[in-house]
């Protein structure tokens, strides 16, 4: 399951790094997601044990370990946060420099 | 024992610049503001007076300390014994007479308060460097000097001459505090403490340390870029472009003998060694030949100062390389000798400039009529700075000379330290003669244009007559002033280590050094004599060769390496992003990344249980995902994104971790409803175009190998990484144990999120609503030039009867009914979550995202006006400002109650309120509130900038209207 899990982890990362290389800006935001997902997917997945209960005290067999959900929790809500700054971004792209094309963006320079 | 006195005249002078800034918009002129302004300096004098004069009968050093950073062991320490003092008292002494001064040099203007708020930080900062009572504080007063120098020198800031002076300074005195900072650390690492009390005792220890060599020459290095020192003395003369007054203060008596204290404090406990002996002596041998010789092609009065003071900062490090007692003696009396007759002199040049308006040398002459004042001040002080009797100067030269000729120095030195004495001497003498005769005795150059000018007001001139003055009662006075060589002795035997006898008699009878005074005194005059002939020959002898050209080379070379290095940089985030990639990906490969070979063969398949559940999520995450990233159209591809999303929290949900899985899953769908109300934002040909160029073949085959490559290292990365993972936590089982008894909870995950580690949370939140608020003001401020005319009046736009959704798109009733129906139900199920969330699934988070689901759906069916219109009453601002509020209350709370920070209060029992079984209004439910309220309001401020409508729904709705008008 690891070796199943990583290359997922891979392929997410990939498709992420793809759609951020290429041209298109709205594309950037997508491929943005698909990489925190990723990452989340993998700090997830390094709970050390193999939980066969949720992680609440009166569980009676093997909880999963609560310290990586609790750290993926809160990764999740400021990756949204992150996410819908960088919506805003494209938009004041489309409007300041009435292009989708980030090769145009080029006000970084002056 | 604390003695106060101490901190006192800090915290004045900290006072009196507070005092200036406050008097920025009162429009005093600079003349009144001085004479209130130099209360403060004069009474951080008098208190270092007395607290100096309590210590003479015990001899002890009285010492300041209070806890600064415990934890590393520092304190904030303050020291005074007989060195620190003749700074401190120099230091305010001469700081009460330049803020007098500057007052009358800027008279009428009003904004001359910049200029004094500047030199009483200054002079905070410099009284504190000769104060501190420890290395770090030392060092923080030292950068405390550099920044308000650079400030003063920098005062006239529309001159650029001025501020290639202040940087030039800057650079020079900054880069050598960096280095003695190094210096100071591996001090403290030899001796273990950074207090003086320590450092100085343990001079054996630092001598034999292997690090001697090292921390030596850096701390030499800082004081010699300070103290103006052969070759980094060429900031000096250039930060001559600073106003005279602070001239007088920086460039006579403080700043640049601020590298003299740091050599002369640490003598004890790094002198005596041959290094610095040879380094000192070499250095100050040379500096002090130099300064002389190029001071004497001067023309302008304030270079021409400047180029002795570097001569006269050469004799004093010259002397504290010597280990004699005659060598401290003459250090002490040219320190106080110096600082009197150059402020003086630099008093007087200033008000020669304000007076006739020029300081060249050439224009000036024949004003000894005009003002007889000055002629005899500037005299006095010249006749002091030459190093003739009866005048403090020449006290000092004597002494000098004979500590030059002191039997105990080495062959060479023992000949070249007298011999560069003399010529230095004589110089200087010359130059002393070239100010006085050039200002007021010779002829100006253009008999025509003679000078004018008259003797100032008394307030004036009485600041440079009082140092002038002590020069020369110093020198006459038929008794020796106890006061004065007990205070002197005290200050020598702090930086020799041991008593020195100090007398201040004149005529010591006829001996080696009086006869090399003769001859220098015989030599000078014969320079003066043929100045004519002589300083035209030292202007043409190699005019290029200075060290200024290879500052500025320097400069200029770092200058256009930087230019060249952003000439890479084109602009093109791409190509960054490539370069980035690659180079991430290079440093896991070079560091070893993928220690764990992949061995397949002992890897077991099995899809019992649950696994074969967690292989579906994974291909249904991957496989959208690939479809997010090939699809052509862009809003196809927002909703593969969400499905990748709804793989995740499956997965996550296969844990089993529901808390996570619900977040996720809100959060996925919260975000692909935010990502096609922006995308709706975007007018249709631009996403055309966008689409377009996803799949132009162009660069493609790149793209992929590249994100192809990424995704292999990751994923390597990855496997690696959850290979070799402990298979047993540390922290984990402490939680699971503590959740319940400590925090009230059965949900682990929860208790960690708001109890365990709350303040994170805190910052979570806090990092959201910015988010949000950074949408807000990035919409409305950033785009407003390209989009005014769409932000009229909302009310005139408002059509209540057509409610347009997202895309401008006319939604159906049903839905709105729905939507009526979700925005209660959304509320009570986020109540409910709160509630009961610290032992079931579901939390703050959730139950806040929840509801601005039940808001987004609102945004998308009946649009941006239709919606502020109905939920008026929902405030965003304020929702976000209830819930960072509530959050930090909550904290406090906790400690009020709790015992600390976030610590769990149950307020319900604590009141006995009478609550619905399962649930406890504790400080965790109100944390849980508050987050949902934080989130709320930023999730909402985010739906209303990205769902507020635009140019396009206005076109929409003007061609829908004409629509319905033919029908």
């Amino acid at each position: 399951m690891t070796l199943l899990t990583s290359l997922a982890i891979g392929i997410l990362f990939a498709a992420g790094i793809y759609q951020i290389l290429r041209r298109n800006v709205i594309r950037a935001a997508i491929g943005l997601v698909l990489i925190s997902n990723a990452i989340n997917l993998f700090l997830f997945s390094t709970g050390a044990y193999n939980g066969q209960a949720a992680a609440y005290s009166t569980a009676a067999a093997q909880i999963s370990d609560p310290l990586p959900q609790a750290l993926v929790l809160t990764a999740i809500v400021i990756s949204m946060g992150g996410f819908a700054f960088v919506l805003s971004l494209l938009y004041v792209i489309s409007t300041r420099y009435k292009t989708s094309d980030g090769d145009e963006v080029k006000g970084l320079k002056n | 024992m604390q003695d106060f006195t101490l901190a006192i005249p800090l915290l004045l002078l900290g006072i009196g610049t507070l005092t200036a800034l406050a008097f920025s918009r009162s429009g005093w002129t600079a003349s009144r503001l001085g004479w209130i302004l130099f209360l403060f300096p004069l009474s951080s004098f008098l208190l270092i007076l007395f607290a100096f004069s309590t210590t003479i009968p015990s001899g002890k050093a009285l010492t300041f300390s209070i806890p600064w950073i415990p934890s590393l062991g520092l304190n904030f320490s303050l020291y005074l014994d007989g060195l620190s003092a003749l700074f401190a008292l120099l230091i305010t002494g001469i700081g009460t007479l330049v803020v007098i001064y500057a007052g009358q040099y800027f008279s009428d203007d009003a904004s001359a308060w910049r200029f004094h708020a500047y030199i009483l930080l200054f002079m905070l900062a410099m009284l504190g460097l000769v104060l501190a009572g420890d290395l770090i504080v030392l060092f923080l007063f030292w950068e405390g000097t550099s920044i308000s120098s650079f400030l003063l020198i920098a005062y006239k800031f529309k001159d650029e001459a001025a501020r290639k002076g202040a940087f030039k300074s800057l650079f020079i005195t900054g880069g050598g505090g960096i280095a003695m900072l190094a210096g100071f650390l591996f001090i403290m690492s030899v001796t273990g403490s950074a207090d003086f009390k320590t450092v100085l005792a343990s001079g054996d220890l630092l001598r034999a340390s292997p690090l001697y060599a090292v921390l030596f020459t850096l701390v030499a290095f800082g004081a010699f870029t300070k103290s103006a020192q052969f070759p980094a003395h060429i900031w000096l003369p250039e930060a001559m472009t600073a106003p005279t007054p602070a001239s007088a203060f920086l460039h006579s008596a403080t700043m640049v003998k601020a590298g003299v204290y740091l050599l002369t404090r640490l003598n004890p406990a790094l002198g005596g060694t041959d290094t610095w002996f040879w380094t000192l002596s070499i250095v100050g041998l040379t500096t002090m030949l130099v300064g002389a010789y190029l001071g004497f092609k001067q023309n302008d009065l304030k270079p021409l100062l400047a180029y002795s003071t570097i001569s006269q900062l050469g004799v004093l490090v010259a002397l504290i390389g010597q280990d004699t007692e005659i060598a401290f003696k003459a250090l002490v009396i040219s320190i106080l000798a110096h600082a009197l007759y150059k402020s003086a002199l630099f008093m007087s040049a200033g008000i020669i400039d304000h007076e006739t308006g020029t300081r060249d040398l050439r224009k000036l002459g024949g004003l000894r009529k005009q003002m007889p004042l000055m002629f005899g001040i500037m005299g006095v002080a010249a006749l002091s700075m030459a190093g003739l009797p009866p005048l403090f100067g020449f006290l000092a030269k004597e002494t000098l000379l004979a500590s030059a000729t002191h039997p105990s120095l080495p062959p060479i030195v023992d000949t070249l330290f007298p011999l560069t004495t003399v010529l230095a001497g004589a110089l200087i003498l010359a130059q002393a003669g070239l100010a006085v005769w050039g200002v007021f005795l010779g002829k100006p150059a253009d008999e025509k244009h003679p000078p004018h000018g008259h003797d100032p007001n008394f307030a004036f001139w009485l600041a440079p007559a009082i140092p002038a003055l002590l020069s020369l009662l110093i020198g006459l006075t038929p008794v020796e002033p106890q006061f004065l060589v007990h205070f002197l002795a005290e200050a020598a035997k702090a930086a020799y280590g041991d008593k020195v006898k100090i007398s201040l008699a004149l005529w010591t009878g006829i001996n080696v050094p009086l006869i090399l005074s003769i001859v220098a005194v015989t030599l000078g005059a014969l320079l003066f004599w043929q100045r004519g002939r002589i300083r035209p020959l030292m202007t043409n002898f190699l005019p290029h060769l200075t060290v200024n050209a290879l500052f500025d080379g320097t400069v200029s070379g770092l200058d256009s390496l930087s230019r060249t290095a952003t000439r890479l940089q084109g602009g093109r985030l791409r190509v960054y992003l490539r370069i980035i990639l690659l180079a991430a990906m290079g440093l896991v490969v070079l560091f070893n990344g993928f220690p764990v070979r992949l061995s397949i063969p002992s890897l077991t398949w099995n899809f019992e249980g649950l696994n074969g559940l967690r292989m579906f999520s994974l291909v249904m995450l991957t496989a959208s995902a690939v479809v997010s990233t090939v699809i052509r159209r862009d809003l196809y591809a927002v909703i593969a994104l969400g499905i990748t999303g709804l793989g995740v929290a499956v997965w996550m949900a296969l844990e089993p971790s529901p808390d996570v899985a619900l977040v996720q899953l809100m959060v996925d769908i919260l975000s692909t409803v935010i990502l096609i109300l922006s995308l709706s934002l975007i007018p249709r040909k631009l996403r055309d175009r966008a689409n377009e160029l996803l799949h132009s073949r162009r660069g493609m085959l790149r793209d992929a190998l590249l994100a192809g490559l990424a995704g292999l290292v990751v994923a390597g990365l990855a496997f690696t990484a959850l290979n070799t993972r402990p298979r047993e936590s540390v922290v984990s089982p402490f939680y699971a144990e503590n959740a319940k008894p400590l925090t009230g909870a059965k949900d682990i995950v929860g208790a960690i999120v708001v109890d365990f580690r709350g303040a994170d949370t805190l910052m979570e939140i806090l990092v959201f609503s910015l988010a949000g608020l950074g949408i807000y003001t990035l919409l409305h401020y950033a785009t407003r030039k390209s989009t005014d005319h769409t932000h009229e009046e909302p009310e005139k736009q408002l059509k209540p009867n057509s409610p347009r959704g997202v895309f401008s798109l006319p939604t159906s009733p049903m839905l709105h009914t729905l939507a009526y129906i979700m925005l209660p139900l959304a509320f009570m199920l986020g109540v409910t979550h709160m509630m009961y969330g610290h032992d079931q699934p579901g939390d703050g988070f959730t139950a806040g995202v929840i509801i601005s689901l039940a808001i987004a759906q609102w945004y998308m069916l009946f649009g941006y006006y239709e919606t502020r219109r109905k939920l008026a009453w929902l405030n965003r601002n304020n929702m976000i400002a209830a819930g960072l509020t509530l959050a930090l209350l909550n904290a406090l709370g906790g400690a009020a109650f709790g015992g600390g920070f976030f610590a769990p209060v149950d307020y319900g029992k604590m009141f006995g309120l009478p609550l619905p079984p399962g649930f406890y209004l504790t400080n965790s439910f109100l944390f849980e509130m508050s987050i949902a309220l934080s989130v709320m309001g930023a999730a909402t401020l985010i739906l209303d900038n990205l769902g507020h409508p635009r140019e396009e729904d206005l076109e929409a709705d003007a061609e829908l209207a004409a629509l319905e008008e033919k029908q």
